[in-house]
């Protein structure tokens, strides 16, 4: 039982990981139909901004403002960052490329992200780099008799909490609505009086920052940090954002934390090497018993 | 007309442009081999150049495994246009049969050759068949997910196969009949010739119904569903050929590097796939040669950057997409005459073209034997009233909790004009789609020239005879007219892929039938001038004669047109209702949605109206006028 929780415990953790940077993936293909593929390296640059960030000085803002006011300011570091990252990176790569159609902004996007990753690797080096223990809070606790970590709690906390926030954002707000109708009819959404321009460069920010505060977290959990993480997060993510339904909001949370939770349990119990197989075959099996993710609209073609 | 001229003629797409008026010389007239004896030459000399080294040749060598690995990737991406991210999964397949057998069961390399070809397309045929109807984004993770899973299997060594991380070593090197193949120049030569015949196979398909048809898929799926085309056959064919190839490079790459490893089967690699096929351009054959050469030769040539060649490489990719999104070397659709069609035997000049399609009546008229053309119709079932072509019998279709249609029975007689009207809503497009197979009914039964059709797919029933045009036009856009008409007798041809390699007697005098039967079809609704323009440049009026073109083609019993005059002026509309009973006097029968009464009225020889899904009146034009309830649908009830 212990091992089961400790493996839910672990599983949601990294569940929330990949269920933050899904939702940027999910925001933006939402409103630009775009696959960002650049996305997974936005998430592994947060994390680097906020390894800099906490060691720079020898560890002068963990210093200053303690462990968890250095945590949140690393993050907010990385979350505004990583935002202007999303930004400029859309008007570098994408924006131009446009009225070229999906087929070069998916080019464009491997571009972008083999950009980042070696732009990445160039700065920081090839070898990974490590979160110091001295910046990381390592406070164990019992919580019903289970032992967790404050980390993983203050990590399940804010992860949920961001995703709550987006969601009552996209939901509940005129601005969501107009977020929501920018993706389901561009021109209409532009003639009813919606800004495109605020809608793209609003998502453009956010979702990227959401995977950078997710990426300074993966910093502190795992403490190891590679330039080309990014790979492997961002086609975990792709594959949580298909797995709930990509467009859909709610269904990337889900797709995130069960892609996590499968993982992790999948790992605990049967095989640690197979987990990856696993999680694809899963995918292709939802896929063809809900062809759009579980929470994806069924959409007809209109003939 | 030789396959060079296919490859690097660079003909222009002009409007009417005959194709007598250019001067004949020496070189226009051989062009084609002059270049391909250029290139040949070249390609020869390459690895005899003073200041080329070995490890120049071994850079052309892997340009050759992109550029096959492109060019199979292109048959997916490009021709058909799935979103493939996996594609490695294929090479992977490829290089480790290749790996295994030669190492545990010393087959020899040049034996795994075709069969690595052989099993990674039995693989492609085994795991994309299930997901192939997936669309777009889902099959591009689908596609990932194999990718992936085929690498991760590789690193587990399941049953001490794969070598693991490792991987495996000691791979021999190809034998071609005691010439043993080791050195650089060797591979580099053996490698390209390969691709050589590669190409050779890929410009005759290109060029063939299966090429075309591929295309029709990536244009418009629905459109070529419903203009014959087998659309899930074909792009298993694109993937089960996609991956013989990669298959094919798998084991020229594993044979000259004699070991294999899972790194050089990674996400990356597939991505690397994807951007050589848009580099190149989509469904260009040179492009992605020269697509993998960029790809290749670029972080070769800033290697002294080292760390920095990648970040310039990322940089290039978005740059190119910037500046020249259709890629290096877009494919030009051929125009200019018709031998820019690649067919063979037909006349020099357009007048006698046109008339060619005219003696051969069984690609023309519709036919009233059981065997139409290739496709051998299955034995009348079912018995039909006196008189009727088609008959629907309580045709019902519910989407969830409404019911569109409503046991609806539509009769259409043999050589006539019926209409069907109603207001917007009632369920007459989806009708439609039902009787063409697009929706299945949920219940009720469809006979049409005494076979049930219910619940067929959409290319069967358009072999049986029922053509359609659509009420928001779906043409194939970016193809030429002529292309456009030439899906149409897509369906009554058989050759395959084998035959459109080799350019069969058989195959040669379909393709020519078919062409025929398009030139005259263009010229018929008076698009000849067009045939090499591209189908979205045309104004709305000429797209939808070009639809009706489309629909003709396939020589069918019955044509199906939804809203044929809507968007046209009443100058148009009056042409339209001239065209259509000329259509009738050819031998054709009409079944119409119409909104203009001016046009149901004049032409229609029996009306039924739908409101709500169901059947409200049914009779001639002139009782339909003045019909109460039918006014009511229209006008609404007066309530007091």
């Amino acid at each position: 039982m212990a091992t089961f929780f400790e493996q839910l415990i672990n599983g949601l953790t990294i569940g929330s990981f990949y269920a933050l940077v899904a939702l940027g993936y999910s925001m933006v293909y939402g409103v630009m139909k775009l696959i960002n593929f650049a996305h997974g390296d936005l998430f592994a640059l947060g994390s680097y901004l906020g390894y800099t960030l906490l060691i720079a000085s020898s560890s002068w803002v963990t210093v200053h403002f303690g462990l968890w006011g250095g945590m949140a300011i690393a993050m907010l570091f990385a979350f505004v960052g990583i935002g202007l990252a999303g930004v400029l990176m859309e008007r570098i790569a994408y924006r131009p490329v446009y009225p070229a159609g999906r087929l070069s902004l998916v080019v464009s996007a491997l571009g972008m992200s083999i950009f980042l990753q070696n732009g990445i690797m160039a700065i920081w080096g090839s070898r990974p780099q490590a979160y110091p223990a001295a910046v990381v809070p390592s406070t164990r606790f019992s919580l019903l008799g289970l032992p967790v970590t404050s980390l993983q709690v203050v990590i399940l906390l804010l992860s949920f909490t961001l995703m709550l926030v987006i969601w009552f954002i996209v939901e509940k707000t005129t601005f969501g609505a107009a977020i929501r109708a920018t993706a389901l009819d561009r021109s209409t959404a532009t003639l009813m009086g919606i800004d495109v321009r605020v809608v793209i460069f609003f998502i453009f920010a956010l979702g990227p920052a959401l995977g950078g505060i997710a990426g300074v977290m993966n910093g502190l959990y795992y403490r190891a940090i590679s330039f080309n993480m990014g790979w492997t997060y961002g086609l975990k993510a792709f594959t949580a954002t298909i797995l709930g339904g990509i467009g859909n909001i709610p269904g990337a949370m889900i797709g995130g934390l069960l892609l996590g939770l499968m993982e992790s349990l999948f790992a605990g119990y049967i095989s640690g090497a197979w987990k990856d197989v696993f999680v694809f075959v899963i995918l292709i099996a939802v896929l063809l018993w809900r062809p759009t993710g579980l929470l994806g609209e069924k959409t007809a073609e209109k003939v | 007309m030789g396959i060079t001229e296919n490859i690097l003629k660079r003909v222009g797409l002009g409007v009417n442009k005959p194709s007598g008026d250019q001067p004949s010389t020496f070189w226009s007239r051989n062009r084609g081999w002059l270049l391909l004896t250029i290139t040949g030459a070249l390609f020869a000399a390459y690895p005899f150049l003073p200041f080329i080294s070995d490890y120049w040749i071994d850079v052309a060598f892997f340009v050759g495994i992109y550029a096959l690995l492109g060019l199979s990737l292109n048959i997916v991406l490009g021709e058909v246009g799935l979103f493939d991210l996996g594609h490695t999964a294929f090479y992977a397949v490829g290089a480790y049969v290749t790996a295994i057998l030669n190492t545990t069961l010393h087959v020899p390399i040049i034996v795994l050759l075709p069969l690595s070809a052989l099993i990674a397309a039995g693989f492609a045929f085994l795991v994309t068949s299930p997901v192939i109807h997936l669309k777009g984004d889902y099959l591009c993770i689908v596609t990932i997910g194999i990718g992936e899973i085929v690498r991760l299997t590789m690193i587990n060594n399941p049953f001490n196969l794969t070598g693991g991380p490792n991987g495996i070593n000691g791979i021999g090197g190809p034998n071609l009949f005691g010439l043993a193949i080791n050195s650089s120049t060797q591979f580099y030569f053996y490698t390209w010739i390969i691709i050589g015949i590669v190409v050779f196979g890929l410009v005759r398909l290109q060029h063939s119904r299966i090429g075309r048809a591929w295309n029709y898929i990536r244009e418009d799926e629905t459109a070529a569903e419903a203009s014959g085309v087998d659309v899930r056959s074909y792009k298993l064919l694109a993937f089960v050929l996609g991956a013989a190839l990669a298959g094919i490079a798998g084991n020229i790459y594993a044979s000259k590097q004699m070991s294999v490893s899972p790194q050089s089967f990674t996400f990356i690699e597939s991505s690397l796939l994807f951007c050589i096929v848009l580099l190149g351009g989509l469904g260009s054959i040179p492009g992605s040669i020269l697509g993998a050469a960029v790809v290749v030769v670029f972080p070769e040539v800033f290697r002294q950057f080292a760390t920095y060649r990648l970040l310039f490489f990322g940089l290039a990719l978005m740059l190119m997409m910037i500046f020249r999104p259709g890629g290096m070397w877009p494919r030009k659709r051929e125009g200019t005459g018709l031998d820019g069609l690649g067919i063979r035997g037909l006349p020099k000049k357009d007048e006698d073209l046109i008339p060619l399609g005219k003696p051969d009546p069984a690609m023309l008229k519709p036919s009233t034997t059981a065997v139409v053309r290739g496709v051998k119709l299955p034995p009348v079932t079912v018995v039909m009233d006196e008189g009727m072509l088609l008959q629907t019998h309580g045709a019902t279709l519910k989407f969830g909790g409404l019911t569109a249609v409503n046991n609806f029975d539509l009769n259409v007689r043999t050589g006539k004009i019926t209409s069907l009207i109603g207001p917007n809503g009632a369920g007459k497009t989806t009708l439609f789609n039902m009787i063409t197979g697009i929706y299945k009914p949920t219940s009720g039964q469809i006979d049409f020239l005494g076979r049930d059709i219910t619940g067929l797919k959409p290319h069967t029933i358009i072999s049986y005879g029922i053509a359609r045009t659509f009420q928001n036009i779906r043409l194939f856009p970016s193809l030429t007219c002529i292309e456009n008409i030439m899906s149409g007798p897509h369906c009554h041809a058989r050759s395959g892929t084998w035959a459109a390699i080799m350019h069969t007697i058989g195959e040669v005098r379909e393709e020519r039938d078919i062409v025929a039967t398009a030139a005259y079809r263009l010229d018929q609704v008076g698009l000849w001038k067009y045939r090499n323009e591209l189908a979205k440049n045309l104004p709305y009026g000429k797209q939808r004669y070009l639809e009706i073109a489309r629909a003709l083609a396939t020589a069918p019993h019955l044509l199906i047109l939804d809203e044929p005059s809507s968007g046209l002026n009443d100058r148009e509309s009056e042409d339209l209702m001239v065209l259509l009973q000329a259509l009738v006097k050819e031998g054709f029968t009409l079944l119409l949605i119409e909104h203009d009464m001016q046009v149901v009225m004049g032409i229609s020889d029996w009306v039924a109206v739908m409101d709500m899904g169901q059947k409200i009146a049914e009779g001639l034009p002139k009782d339909i006028y003045n019909n109460q309830r039918v006014i009511e649908a229209y006008l609404g009830k007066e309530d007091d």
